[in-house]
């Protein structure tokens, strides 16, 4: 280590203080990954709150101030979102949106509750839109986290709901990722079945790797030889597509009641061998009836997002709830805002969802979607997409949970 | 060693002065510099950015004990990370639980903690994987680091399941009057320590233990010949390389009061690998150059463009196919340029040299922007400088093959001189 080396090193750690933007439009910082293996997933989030703060700017923005989403590439790693994270709060960003992976919610909820408290006057709010790990909304409930998903536990018993009413399937497979998502669906789905469903039988509960299974053939025929009448799994990405490949090459006909099969790329990758047998229970599915309105949304977003599917709806229910949040305090103080959405009632395109006051958990009507080909809207451009018939909507209040949440408002 | 006339070693063996050079006044140089940094009052994302950048000088610098100094390539060195970290965050909890002799603990102490638990886990796994080096090393550390990742995410007890372990740092005794609140107090805890961390494992290069592990790497039967046991030198080095890499684990912990299972994963250690050699494994302060180099790119080129990933693999190769001696192999032979050359002299030649290399640059940055806004399909266009860069207009081919073609000949051009004026 010479001094020339030093100097250079000098140089590089001098590097010019970020600028601080004037504060003129009203803006939410998006940490998600835009690069890397989940850069598309979080890519066609991103472009989801992009719309919904275009849609919100045609008016007069929020509490007259126009929306701005910054976005920040936390390459899906915790500590990553904590660098980027500061970035934001440099440009005096007061509001965060997340929703990839609940190990970078749980870092993000940390952080900004720590920062909260130790930087009174420049609190922050997350939004989160997609992370679903039960612990936000119960012990590890934060007063400035609101969550605009249901989380695992609630769409599990929304599936054991829609279960309740499917007297024909008598055996149930579970099968999950090993780790602590994947063991939580699975103790959710036993319990719940236990308690709704008792005359059904668990004939299989099994964690496989995560990531790492290239073909569950041997899974499958697990499954077969069990008799099963339908499979429940929390698998997502490779794990989730994958599954259900193996289980239509291996003809095995029985519903598949999935959360992620919906997601970006999985319906190109299951193709027509997956119709009417994956379902996924989710907070929509675009081929429902709605006012004009909500199909002038989905169009005007597929028509300028040519390559992804609306999708996520959730982001519309958040932006909408801020604004009206924003109005009703008349301000877009953070902590103003959060105790105006605290309680929140908000009429969707769905139907009427609540902001629990308790623990910052949205209820919101839930879905069974069956992959269909028989659609007005389809996904990918494949004439596939996803429907539902009657007995598949599961009512906001019935998907409420008691939480041990004991929340600390400031 | 041509010279057969060189007396002994006494006169070979550096002067005083020069001991003091070459030895101290670089670590006395670093401390300055980052005692010096509060003074120009950065922002929090300087801080949170040097923060970072100090983590990972030394777990690069220990990972480089393994990689350039001893010779073994390892695959999971994060494993060493990620377990001191670990530690420290499980010792910071207790802090703030107050338990027992822990409540009497400062957490400006914490590494210490991650310092034991890296040599405690690089006793453990080291003790079957040091047996053999070369591949056989390879191969098993990267077993290794699979087997500890996997076991991350299933022993929720431990390593906290997907959401990891979290802890608050403003707890126990407090030293140097720093609560740790502030990311600026913990620049001074990450300072404190990254100088502490790079004087250490400086000092383990120059003891007979440090000397043994450089004559392993190159010879390990010759090292036998003179009585030692390279396997034995091997686990000790290792455990040494553990140690520092748990250091930096409980630096991160006190500076991001949280650890997931992901940072024992093969990323991080594939990480620490692409900054030690694109730093310069065979130069102390390579990795040094390398953690602040990649570190600043991970976070600040996400900002401009999207392909930074790309980038980073372009400058990876570049390395490895141009400069072998990585980014301090670069300034070393600039310095012996100089030296050689006379300033004068030398200047010319490096000014066209840098000058060929930055054409290539613009041109290949011109081309991978265009590009990926083309495969993107989004309508965006590159619009450096207000030009407005389409894929369809002559400009843009211009500007990409021109600059290409003319950096290319440049530095062939020098290249070509150097050889005929040497």
């Amino acid at each position: 280590m010479n001094l020339f080396t030093k100097a250079a090193l000098a140089a590089l750690v001098g590097v010019a203080p970020l600028s601080v933007h004037a504060e003129e439009t009203l803006k939410i910082a998006f940490i998600d990954p835009l690069s890397g293996p989940f850069g598309p997933s979080g890519d066609a989030a991103l472009r989801h709150w992009q719309y919904a703060a275009d849609e919100v700017n045609k008016g007069d923005g929020i509490n007259g101030q126009k929306v701005e989403i910054v976005a920040y590439d936390n390459k899906i790693n915790p500590k990553e979102s904590l660098v980027q994270l500061q970035k934001a709060l440099d440009q005096g960003i007061r509001y965060i949106a997340q929703g990839n992976g609940s190990s970078v919610a749980s870092a993000l909820i940390d952080a900004i509750e720590k920062h909260n408290k130790r930087n009174p006057g420049e609190e922050v709010l997350f939004l989160n839109y997609a992370a679903v790990d039960p612990a936000f909304t119960n012990e590890r409930c934060s007063f400035w986290h609101f969550r605009f998903d249901s989380d695992a536990d609630m769409k599990m018993n929304a599936v054991t709901d829609w279960l309740v009413g499917q007297p024909d399937i008598k055996k149930v497979y579970i099968i999950g990722q090993d780790y602590s998502f994947g063991k939580a669906v699975a103790h959710a789905a036993t319990t719940m079945i236990a308690a709704k469903r008792p005359d059904i039988e668990i004939v299989g509960n099994e964690l496989h790797p995560l990531g790492k299974v290239k073909d569950f053939t041997p899974y499958v025929q697990k499954m077969i030889s069990a008799e099963a009448d339908a499979v429940i799994t929390g698998n997502w990405g490779a794990d989730m597509v994958l599954l259900v490949k193996a289980a239509t090459s291996s003809g095995h006909k029985v519903p598949y009641l999935t959360y992620y099969a919906g997601s970006l790329g999985a319906a190109t990758i299951m193709g027509e061998g997956a119709v009417g047998q994956v379902k996924q229970i989710s907070e929509m599915n675009t081929n429902l009836e709605t006012p004009d309105e909500q199909d002038m949304l989905i169009d005007g977003f597929e028509t300028k997002n040519s390559d992804i599917s609306y999708y996520y709806h959730r982001i519309f229910t958040a932006m909408g709830m801020f604004d009206a949040a924003a109005t009703a305090a008349g301000s877009v103080e953070p902590i103003k805002v959060a105790m105006a959405l605290e309680g929140m009632e908000y009429d969707t395109a769905y139907g009427p969802v609540t902001m629990r006051a308790d623990n910052h958990q949205i209820l919101q009507p839930l879905y069974m979607s069956t992959f269909s080909a028989d659609v007005k809207r389809d996904v990918e451009d494949l004439g596939l997409g996803w429907a539902s018939g009657d007995g598949d909507r599961i009512e906001a209040d019935k998907t409420s949970m008691p939480t041990s949440c004991e929340m600390k408002r400031p | 060693m041509t010279d057969t006339a060189t007396p002994d070693f006494a006169t070979l063996s550096p002067s005083r002065g020069q001991k003091f050079r070459q030895r101290v006044l670089p670590l006395i140089a670093l401390a300055l510099i980052l005692a010096l940094v509060p003074a120009l009052s950065p922002s929090r994302t300087v801080y949170s950015l040097l923060n970072a950048v100090g983590i990972n000088i030394v777990f690069a610098l220990s990972y480089n004990m393994l990689l350039g100094r001893g010779g073994l390539l390892s695959f999971g060195h994060a494993v060493y990370f990620g377990l001191g970290g670990y530690a420290a965050m499980h010792a910071m909890r207790a802090i703030e639980a107050g338990d027992g002799l822990w409540s009497g603990f400062p957490v400006f102490g914490l590494p210490v903690v991650g310092f034991a638990a890296g040599a405690l886990a690089g006793a453990v796994i080291g003790w079957p994987s040091c047996r053999r080096a070369g591949t056989a090393f390879a191969m098993i550390s990267l077993g290794v680091a699979e087997l500890i990742a996997a076991a991350g995410f299933m022993f929720a007890s431990i390593f906290g399941g997907e959401e990891g372990v979290t802890g608050d740092r403003m707890n126990g005794p407090e030293l140097f009057g720093l609560s740790l609140g502030p990311v600026s107090e913990v620049y001074l805890f990450i300072a404190f320590w990254t100088v502490v961390g790079t004087a250490m494992i400086f000092a383990f290069t120059r003891t007979p233990l440090g000397k043994l592990s450089e004559a392993t790497r190159d010879n390990p039967e010759r090292v036998q010949f003179i009585g030692f046991d390279p396997v034995r030198i091997r686990y000790m080095v290792f455990i040494a390389a553990g140690a520092f890499a748990g250091l930096s684990g409980g630096m991160a912990a006190v500076n991001y009061e949280i650890f997931t299972p992901e940072s024992l994963s093969l990323h991080p250690s594939g990480f620490v690998l692409l900054m030690a050699y694109i730093g310069g494994i065979r130069y102390f302060s390579g990795p040094i150059l390398g953690a602040v180099v990649l570190t600043v790119m991970q976070s600040m080129l996400s900002d401009f463009t999207e392909a930074w990933l790309l980038y980073l693999g372009v400058l990876f190769i570049a390395i490895i196919m141009f400069a072998p001696g990585g980014l301090a192999g670069i300034f070393h032979g600039v310095a012996g340029t100089v030296r050689r050359d006379g300033a004068g002299r030398a200047a010319r030649s490096l000014g066209l040299k840098a000058a060929g290399v930055s054409l290539l640059l613009v041109g290949l940055i011109v081309l991978i922007e265009v590009v990926i806004r083309w495969s993107n399909g989004y309508g965006e266009v590159f619009e450096p400088f207000g030009l407005m860069l389409e894929t369809g207009s002559v400009l843009t081919w211009v500007l990409v093959a021109g600059p290409i073609l003319g950096g290319a000949a440049l530095v062939r051009f020098v290249a070509k001189t150097d050889e005929g004026g040497a």
